[in-house]
Order: C-alpha cells, then sequence, then structure tokens
C-alpha cells in the first residue's frame, strides 16, 4: 500500500485506464486523472499530487507547456511520457525540468520502477528498513544491524548504498557509482570506489569475501539482492 | 581528379589533338595540290629548258635542232633563238619576224629580267656559251622579277613564323579560356547531377547563362528532399501512431501475464503476446532511427564519450532487462583500467552495441554466450561483439562486409526477421567515421567487429 497521490495526465482515456489499472495493481491508491492540459493544472493546484505523470502529446495543451507552468511555483516529480521518444524531446523535456522521461510503448514494470526511483528520491521515508539477507539497513540514520550489532554507514558508502537501493536487482555500472560519489568527473576513481564497496560489504555482509547481497557482476559493476520475501 | 575535370582535361587534348591533325592535314594536301599542278602543267617532255637546249647541238658548221626539240616548239606554239656571246642570233626557230636578230648585253639584261617584247622567255646559259632564248605567246605565264636584301628577308621568314606561332598560341589560349568558362559553368551542374545520384542534394545559384539548368537541378533536389521528408515524415507519423496502441497491449498482456489469479496457460500466452509487442516496439524504433539517420533528420550529438563505460551500460541494460538464463554476456577490456574516450553520441553508440547484442540473441534461440570486448589501438576504439551460436551464411556475411541492406533474414525457428537492426548498426558506425567487419567466430558463431577514431573528421 502506498500513501502517494498520483495525478495521471492522458488524453487517450483508454490509456488513462491502463494507468489507473498498473498503479492500482502496485498498490497505490490515491490516483486522481486528467484528459487534458488545463485540466491537469487545475487538478494539480486543488489536490497537489506527490507525482505526476505526464504525457507530452495533448491536443491544446501540450505536457511542455504544463511542466513550464508547474515548475514555475513547484518542484513536484514529474515523468514525461511521450509517443515521439526523440532524443530531441527527451533533452527538451529533462531541460524544462521532467524528474525523468519514458518513451511510448513502456512495460509496466519499468513504469513503476521508475516512479518507484523517482519518490525515494523526492520523499526520503523516516523510518525506511532495507532488508537484506544477512542485516537491515536502515535508511533514515544510515547504520547497519548485523545479527544484533550496530554499525554506522559513512557519507559516501550511504550515497552508493542508495543508488544501488534504488535499482536494486539491476546491474549498476562501475561509472555510475564512480559519478554518484564524486560527480561528472569520476575518472581514475575506480580503486576508491572498490574500497568503499569493500567497506560496505564488511557492513552489511554476513560473510564479505563471499557476498550475497552486494555482487560484484565482472566487469561491469555491482548489484544489490534484496531478501527474498517469502509471499 | 574527378570526373568532371577528367572530362574538361580530355577535352582540352582532344581540341589540341584536332587542331595538330588540322595543321597536318592541311601540309600535307598543300605538298599534293604543288605535285599535283607539276603533273598537269606542262608538257612532261618540255619540263625543262636545259633538257631542251641540249638538244640543239652544232653539226658541219650549223646549228641544229632534232625532232623531238622541233615538236616541243610546236606543243607549245614557242619559238627559239640561241644567241653568239657577242649577242648575234646564230640559230632560231619560228622567231617573229619584228624582233631583232642581235641584241646588246643591256638587252639580254632586260629581257632576261622581264619581257621580249611582250613575249615571255626562258633562258639558259649552256656550256659552249650561248644564251639559247625560248619565247612563249605572250600572256602564257608570268614573269616577275623578285629581289630582297638579306636582313629584310630574314625579318621577314621571322616574321612569318612569329605570326604563326602568335595565331596558334592565340587559339591554344581562346581554347582554353573557352573550356575554362565552360567548365567553370558546367562544373557545379555534373557536381550537382553527381549529388543527385548518391541522394545529397545541394542547391545551386540560378545565374549567368545556365541559370535555366540550375533552376532544373534544383527543383529536381527539391523534389528528392520532398519525397524524403515525406518518406520520414511517414514513418515517423504511423510509428507515431502506432506507439499509443501498443503500449496498450504491452501495458495489458504484462498486467494478464503477472496476474496470479489467471491459469497458467494463459499467463504463458500473455507472456507470448507481451514478447511479441516489443519486438514491434523495436521494429518501429528501429525504423524510426534508421529512416532519419538515412535522410540526416537525426542530428548526430557528438560529445566525449567514455567507451568502456558506454560499452558496460549498454551490456547491463541488456542484462538488467531480464535475460534468459539460456544467454551468457561475458564483458571484457582487453586493456583494463585503460580509459578510453571518443568523440561520439552516447545514445547511438549504446544502441548499437544494443542492437548487436540483441541480434545474437534472437538468432540464437537455443541460446549462446556472447562476449563483448573494448580496447583501444592507435586512435581507434575498438569493440568486438562475438557469440558462439549458429553463425550466419557465408553469403549474407558477404553482403554484410560490402555494405549491402540486408531486406530479411531467416531465424533459426523459420521466423523472418528484418535486416533493420544490422542496418542501424552500420548506420551508427558510419555516422562516427568508424569501419564495422563482419566475420564468423571460431568454431562457429558470428563476429562482429567495430572500429572507430577517436577524433572522428566532421565535415
Amino acid at each position: 500500500m502506498s500513501s502517494y497521490k498520483i495525478l495521471l495526465v492522458d488524453d487517450d482515456r483508454d490509456l488513462l485506464e491502463m494507468l489507473l489499472s498498473i498503479f492500482r495493481r502496485a498498490g497505490y491508491t490515491s490516483l486522481l486523472t486528467a484528459s487534458s492540459g488545463p485540466e491537469a493544472l487545475r487538478i494539480w493546484r486543488e489536490a497537489q499530487p506527490s507525482l505526476i505523470v505526464l504525457d507530452v502529446m495533448m491536443p491544446g495543451m501540450d505536457g511542455f507547456s504544463v511542466l513550464k507552468e508547474i515548475r514555475r511555483i513547484s518542484r513536484v516529480p514529474v515523468l514525461m511520457l511521450t509517443a515521439r521518444g526523440e532524443a530531441e524531446d527527451r533533452i527538451e523535456g529533462l531541460e524544462i525540468g521532467a524528474d525523468d522521461y519514458l518513451p511510448k510503448p513502456f512495460l509496466p514494470k519499468e513504469l513503476l520502477l521508475r516512479v518507484g526511483a523517482i519518490l525515494s528520491r523526492a520523499y526520503p521515508k523516516q523510518n525506511e528498513r532495507v532488508e537484506l539477507a544477512g542485516s537491515t539497513v536502515d535508511m533514515a540514520n544510515a547504520e547497519v544491524w548485523k545479527n544484533g550489532g550496530k554499525q554506522t554507514l559513512t557519507a559516501k558508502e550511504m550515497q552508493l548504498f542508495e543508488k544501488l537501493y534504488q535499482n536494486a536487482g539491476r546491474i549498476v555500472t562501475t561509472g555510475i557509482l564512480c559519478e554518484t560519489i564524486c560527480g561528472e568527473f569520476w575518472q581514475g576513481y575506480e580503486s576508491t570506489l572498490s574500497t568503499h564497496i569493500r567497506h560496505l560489504r564488511e557492513k552489511i555482509e554476513e560473510n564479505p569475501s563471499k557476498p550475497v547481497s552486494l555482487i560484484t557482476v565482472k566487469g561491469l559493476g555491482y548489484r544489490l539482492n534484496l531478501r527474498e520475501v517469502s509471499p | 581528379m574527378n570526373t568532371v575535370q577528367r572530362f574538361f582535361r580530355r577535352y582540352i587534348f582532344s581540341t589540341v589533338g584536332i587542331m595538330i591533325l588540322f595543321l597536318a592535314v592541311n601540309i600535307v594536301l598543300l605538298f599534293a595540290i604543288m605535285i599535283a599542278g607539276n603533273m598537269s602543267g606542262s608538257d612532261p617532255s618540255f619540263s625543262t629548258i636545259s633538257d631542251f637546249s641540249d638538244r640543239i647541238v652544232f653539226r658541219d658548221g650549223n646549228w641544229m635542232a632534232d625532232d623531238a626539240a622541233l615538236s616541243m616548239l610546236q606543243d607549245q606554239s614557242a619559238w627559239a633563238m640561241l644567241l653568239e656571246e657577242d649577242g648575234d642570233v646564230v640559230w632560231q626557230q619560228n622567231m617573229p619576224e619584228n624582233l631583232p636578230r642581235s641584241y646588246t648585253s643591256a638587252e639580254v639584261a632586260s629581257f632576261s629580267r622581264w619581257y621580249l617584247e611582250d613575249y615571255p622567255v626562258k633562258i639558259w646559259t649552256r656550256a659552249d656559251g650561248c644564251l639559247l632564248v625560248v619565247g612563249y605567246p605572250p600572256g602564257t605565264f608570268v614573269k616577275y622579277y623578285f629581289s630582297l636584301e638579306w636582313p629584310y628577308m630574314g625579318i621577314m621568314f621571322g616574321g612569318i613564323a612569329a605570326v604563326f606561332i602568335i595565331n596558334l598560341m592565340l587559339i591554344v589560349l581562346l581554347i582554353l579560356r573557352n573550356t575554362r568558362k565552360v567548365e567553370r559553368a558546367m562544373t557545379p551542374i555534373l557536381q550537382e547531377i553527381q549529388n543527385l545520384s548518391h541522394g545529397r542534394p545541394s542547391h545551386l545559384d540560378e545565374q549567368g547563362e545556365l541559370a535555366e539548368i540550375n533552376a532544373g537541378l534544383n527543383r529536381a533536389a527539391d523534389y528528392m528532399r520532398k519525397k524524403d521528408n515525406t518518406r520520414a515524415e511517414w514513418i515517423r507519423g504511423v510509428s507515431h501512431d502506432i506507439r499509443t496502441p501498443l503500449s496498450m497491449v504491452l501495458g495489458y498482456a504484462s498486467e494478464l501475464e503477472d496476474d496470479p489469479v489467471l491459469p497458467r496457460e494463459t499467463r504463458k500466452q500473455a507472456g507470448i503476446i507481451r514478447r511479441e509487442s516489443e519486438k514491434i516496439k523495436r521494429l518501429i524504433d528501429d525504423l524510426n532511427l534508421t529512416t532519419k539517420l538515412e535522410y540526416a533528420l537525426q542530428p548526430v550529438h557528438f560529445k566525449d564519450v567514455d567507451w568502456t563505460e558506454s560499452c558496460r551500460q549498454a551490456v547491463s541494460e541488456v542484462l538488467n532487462s531480464g535475460l534468459d538464463n539460456r544467454y551468457e554476456i561475458v564483458f571484457a577490456e582487453v586493456q583494463p583500467g585503460h580509459p578510453i574516450h571518443l568523440l561520439g553520441d552516447t545514445g547511438l553508440l549504446q544502441r548499437m552495441l544494443d542492437n548487436l547484442i540483441r541480434n545474437s540473441i534472437t538468432h540464437n534461440p537455443q541460446g549462446c554466450r556472447i562476449t563483448l570486448s573494448v580496447g583501444e589501438e592507435s586512435g581507434y576504439c575498438l569493440c568486438t561483439v562475438a557469440d558462439d551460436g549458429v553463425g550466419i551464411a557465408p553469403e549474407l556475411l558477404n553482403a554484410l562486409n560490402q555494405g549491402n541492406d540486408i531486406a530479411s533474414t531467416q531465424d533459426s525457428d523459420e521466423k523472418s526477421e528484418h535486416g533493420l537492426g544490422l542496418k542501424l548498426v552500420v548506420q551508427i558506425v558510419k555516422a562516427h567515421r568508424g569501419t564495422i567487419s563482419f566475420s564468423g567466430s571460431s568454431p562457429h558463431g558470428l563476429e562482429v567487429r567495430i572500429s572507430l577514431p577517436i577524433q572522428p573528421h566532421l565535415s
């Protein structure tokens, strides 16, 4: 169950219906819809949603104009959907201030993954706990609980962990991880990264030399596996 | 030297050749006329006066001419006389009555140059000191006294030669100038025709004498551009219109596939719909991008690209999208830890690698191991994507290496596969001024080698 209020905007009623179904199934209960730019702006002002999924191509007022209007006073997270799928659209959307961009057609999984990532970035949970195979990470306090003992993560380790957690189950490349902790110019940072990873493993893995949560993907990067929750 | 230049060079050579031929023919003709003139002129038996002179002899105290000599005179209606050293006529034949029978040396000098009382005469000084004079009827030939001083002669012959050479040079110069003029007017037109044939229309200045031709070519170029744009727009429009309905198919199929309430068989079928829809999605993306690259509608954004990291991300993307465990992807660096950067378009390059990896996956449904290795060698970024799958037919390999499009290929499970994915790969490599080669990998499978310049020379 998720308490986030999400506004879905698309001029295609059928697509709106499908988006509603996807979000409902994923556990989002508070969902709003709008089928035009002006309607979206009205509902956004009245209901103050936590996130907006915005279609670019709409008759009358398009998604870019709606986003510009919103960005004049608000930093509410916005994910743009477009049927054009062109690089220029992507760049324009991100320049205006979209948080992410998804070209149609898309897989529901991918949409939910991106929405989830934007939400966790925009609204860090106060008491979120991440369950791993051998430990539990308290995101709010940057603490790791393992075998009853408590350890604190450094700022860099926390940044790394957050990035991996946002992409849990997926490979995050060395370059992206380096960029996360030292910005655009990360060249030559790879060895420092492996040091941070080693320290992180010492804190979260039961057996750091045989990691099961923070996996190395040879040549590519790392992947964080969450604890399998038995259904 | 291009075709146009070659054409004009050849034109100049042929013109000079024509001139030389013209001169040669003229000289030959001139000689021919002179020879013909000689042949058809006077009686050949009377061709030389010396010959005639030999037929007059002093015998038994009398001057005598033989019959041949007499008939020579007869034929020409000429007369003859023989002067002694002191100027007296010692022998004559048919000599007019009114002519004197004795001449002073002044008179001899005069008629030897001019005429003897209107009779043109030919003169021969004999070995015995006598002077033979043959007179012809007035008006049969012209005598002209010609005398020039040597320096003046030199100047005259030199002058004639100079005039001749100057004329020749002037002609050559004018020909060159004219050719140059035509060349200058024609070159852009010919160039444009070549461009058009390669599908790269540009715009010509509609000025000068050939403005109409230029305007015609511009119209053809516009027409071509318009047609290209219409086609690209059409593909763009169709692919846009397919995207929204395809979102619904993909979305609902995916929902059904993950719905635990549904029977397993139904979920499996939904899974098939989802996978096939994803294929349509890729096809549309490829079609859109290939059209844009072909008609240069997609600007290539050249930026600094971390080659190794780009390859890593492309491989990770494929792995993250949920790859079947029949497949294994290995990523290797030829020079581990060595940073490789190039000027390129990250989006396009990752798309290129993605297409190559997915090409191996699509053509090997039985599963395979795909190796992607990156490296750098003397200013070029290298990337090899190899699989140990079924490989492709030698004729297809040839077609790929010669840059031919593959209209459609057959999957091993007999499903036809569009060749757009690889076409797009080749287009992206070209856009980066790189090279690509396809070969079989040992013991079986396909190996694709890509080499991209670190600093592409962009025009």
